[in-house]
């Protein structure tokens, strides 16, 4: 039987220039107004223009708008670029913008990103190309909401799912679970992408995504497949492993409600005993880098700071003057219980922390949860070490959420609920200065503050790690993991 | 037989309320917030509010459950908090992928396991027994996560004449259906192998064989008729499994059926896709059973007798 299908076999061919990409899940939207999730975002990347995006440092750069200016400190004027246009070739205008933003601000449509546009109080289009955003208050962060991919006027308050807009491609068809066909917009302005098709398939296991590489079933994986296949795949001939800094911070989240965590001497004791560069030898193969803070070197605000020690002497003795001692030799101080995803990688980092701080004696209990539960814990404050990581961060406004005192779940994600009234009162500031360098500056203060009090224990920042067929040109990997350098890559 | 299949599809409603009942219970045991995880942590608190009230969530449970049964009696399975679609077409967009699988993977086993399971008990001792035994022994014992990686790597990677994965046409069917159908396999080749022996020392085999019926009739004509009436009835029960979702075999080859429908819904806590998907399978693991019990029937008749 085999043999007899042999001849015909195969893949039905993606026409010649067509460019397969592997995803691991399907994305639960394609719709600007509801896509919330990271593949989502990376189709958005190549569906959809919006007024900004972010550069590789976090930086707001051009996109549907050339420039933008603040007027006070409470409006920004944009300026459209005229050229561009959706897949049938009507113009993108400022009418197309105002009716996007004021669909996702109605309650009615119950978009997930409502909240990010609170500040918005009118949006007002005196001409085809100028939009004017009222803000409630000076709020600098506002800009990093300007990302949301535009709709036509026309579609942007229907309840089904749209997904036309004026990015680098078009959707042909979408069959969930299966596979997304995206061909070139015609009327992108920077040219129309040279790519044939792109193809986006959904293949969820990631031994089987390796083997679609080598087979030539698939052209290009962006998530860092474990890091001995990767070794693997760079002995193949026809593939290319490339490895670039990334933006994604991993860390470990403390719950400073319980006693022993809500002292300082502790957290320090935590870091010190962790040896990150072995850890990032051990876990991702050396696939990333020891991280200090939130922000990777390559964002603007960084602060560069010393990465923690590994001193294990020092950990030990701030063990001891926190009043934390083994009761008898060889038992520990005190037991931690450690939540992490079922992740490969999440659970080694489990078993290598919980060897490294049996080390200074602390015991970690590790429970092993599926997400959506894992998840529903940090939430609710139900952990006391959990590994957790932030991805795709640009505004470092991120600090304000993630650290303010008021900030606690479910306002923000502050979930350590952590207090400190010198970061409050620096974030605050932070929203409220658009002035790039005093911003930068309060940043700073922010970081060097973080690194002191330790609400979190930083590990490192993953490398990007792209896998593609030497057959594809023009495509630059982003830290971020966009995909929008496809728009002028090309298959040979 | 008519009486039969209608007894069967009464008893339908029960078992499919039952299941429904507990998966209801036990999904919302879970932790874990439908609307924080669509909305994602950004949502204001206003917003996942009133999502919660839209859809229901803010009732108590027993007014969920009510309203979930009187939407579903008129047919109505409610909408897909992830996917932002009418449940039932979602069921239906995957349904067919897992009904090709299924049908595949329940035609192979049947091809390949009642043959070996005959030729086993008639060569019984010999090495084709021996072999026969093993390899059902080890279709049962092999993992389909690890069985479905090697199949590749061999098929498609070291002597490329498969797809790796992904739906597309018969050559994409062939590994996931062998994987999905080894397990049945062993198990059905076990058991038509035992239950042929059993019947082939039957009084009447013998009397066929006295009266000079050649061998071939009298195990395929009176022996392997009465050995496949439990043959039949597992039958039902396997190939109601394969509808059920083939979960892990569905991931492994990339294969957008039910199985991998269901998962994805339990990790989103999609409550109305997940009471959905588990309706369908339950309303065709009990079709299938009545099938095969019908089968069964009209195989041995003895068995109507029986009930009377």
């Amino acid at each position: 039987m085999l043999g007899g299908l042999a001849g015909g076999c195969g893949e039905a061919p993606p026409p010649p220039g067509s460019l397969v990409v592997a995803f691991d899940s399907d994305p639960e939207s394609l719709d600007p107004r509801f896509q919330t999730d990271a593949n989502g975002a990376r189709l958005a990347d190549l569906l959809y223009a919006g007024l900004t995006r972010a550069d590789a440092t976090g930086r707001r750069v051009p996109d549907l708008a050339r420039a933008w200016e603040l007027a006070d400190s409470r409006s920004f004027v944009f300026r459209l670029r005229p050229d561009f246009r959706f897949p049938d070739g009507r113009a993108v205008t400022a009418a197309d913008v105002k009716a996007t933003y004021e669909a996702v601000r109605d309650p009615a449509l119950a978009s997930p990103k409502r909240a990010a546009l609170a500040v918005l109080s009118a949006i007002e289009a005196p001409d085809a190309t100028t939009v004017v955003m009222r803000l409630t208050e000076p709020f600098a962060p506002f800009l990093d909401a300007t990302g949301l991919g535009i709709l036509p006027a026309a579609r942007a308050r229907e309840a089904g799912d749209v997904t036309t807009g004026a990015g680098p491609f078009q959707l042909l068809s979408a069959e969930r679970g299966e596979r997304l066909v995206l061909a070139p917009n015609p009327g992108y302005p920077d040219g129309a992408p040279k790519l044939h098709t792109v193809v986006v398939r959904i293949v969820p296991d990631e031994l089987v995504r390796v083997l679609e590489l080598r087979r030539g079933g698939v052209h290009l994986v962006e998530d860092a497949p474990e890091p001995e296949m990767v070794a693997w795949l760079g002995t193949v001939p026809s593939l290319l492993v490339r490895r670039t800094p990334g933006t994604s911070f991993v860390y470990l989240a403390l719950n400073l409600r319980d006693p022993r965590l809500a002292d300082r001497r502790v957290r320090q004791a935590i870091t010190l005993a962790l040896d990150r560069a072995g850890l990032v030898r051990f876990v991702l193969g050396g696939a990333a880098r020891p991280a200090t803070g939130l922000l990777a070197p390559e964002h603007w605000a960084y602060a560069p700071a010393r990465p923690p020690r590994h001193d294990l002497r020092r950990a030990r003795r701030l063990l001891d003057l926190a009043g934390y001692r083994a009761p008898r030799p060889g038992a520990p101080r005190f037991r931690l219980v450690y939540k992490t995803s079922a992740q490969p990688v999440r659970r080694r980092l489990a078993e290598a922390v919980q060897a490294e701080l049996a080390a200074v004696g602390i015991a970690v209990d590790v429970r092993v949860y599926e997400w959506g539960t894992l998840y529903a814990d940090v939430r609710s404050g139900n952990f006391e070490l959990a590994s957790l990581a932030w991805v795709g961060v640009t505004d470092p406004d991120l600090y304000y959420l993630a650290f303010h005192s008021t900030m606690l779940p479910p306002a923000g994600y502050n979930r350590g609920a952590y207090v400190s009234r010198v970061t409050d009162r620096l974030t605050s500031a932070g929203r409220q200065t658009f002035e790039p360098a005093r911003r930068r500056a309060i940043y700073a203060r922010v970081q060097r503050r973080l690194a002191h009090d330790l609400p979190v224990v930083p590990l490192w920042w993953e490398d990007r790690v792209v896998v593609q067929t030497r057959r594809l040109h023009g495509f630059e990997p982003s830290p971020s993991g966009d995909l929008r350098g496809l728009a002028g890559a090309w298959l040979d | 037989m008519r009486a039969l299949a209608v007894r069967r599809l009464v008893l339908l409603l029960p078992t499919v309320l039952g299941v429904v009942t507990l998966v209801f219970a036990f999904l919302h045991l879970l932790p874990g917030d439908p609307v924080e995880i669509m909305l994602g942590e950004w949502a204001a608190p206003a917003d996942v509010a009133a999502l919660r009230r839209e859809l229901g969530l803010d009732r108590p449970l027993v007014a969920q459950y009510v309203r979930f049964l009187a939407h579903a009696a008129r047919g109505d399975l409610g909408h897909s908090i992830a996917f932002r679609a009418p449940v039932a077409s979602v069921i239906a967009a995957r349904y067919p992928a897992t009904l090709e699988l299924a049908a595949a993977a329940f035609a192979l086993a049947v091809a390949f396991a009642v043959p070996f399971g005959v030729l086993a008990a008639v060569r019984r001792g010999t090495a084709l027994d021996r072999v026969a035994r093993l390899a059902s022994l080890s279709g049962v014992c092999l993992p389909s996560f690890w069985l479905g990686p090697l199949l590749m790597l061999a098929f498609s990677i070291r002597l490329g004449w498969l797809p790796v994965a992904g739906r597309g046409g018969l050559p994409h069917l062939v590994l996931p259906a062998i994987t999905l159908a080894l397990g049945m396999v062993g198990i059905l080749v076990r058991l038509t192998r035992a239950s042929l022996l059993a019947a082939l020392g039957e009084d009447y085999v013998r009397t066929a064989r006295a009266k000079g019926a050649p061998r071939w009739r009298a195990v395929g004509v009176h022996a392997l008729r009465n050995a496949l009436v439990p043959v039949v009835t597992v039958l039902g029960l396997q190939a109601g499994a394969l509808l059920a979702g083939a979960i892990i075999t569905e991931t492994v080859f990339a294969w957008p059926g039910l199985g991998r429908l269901v998962v994805q819904a339990i990790q989103a806590r999609d409550y109305p896709l997940v009471q959905g998907c588990v309706l369908a399978i339950g309303v065709s693991y009990v079709a299938v059973n009545t099938a095969a019990d019908v089968l069964a029937r009209a195989i041995d008749p003895r068995l109507i007798e029986d009930e009377r």
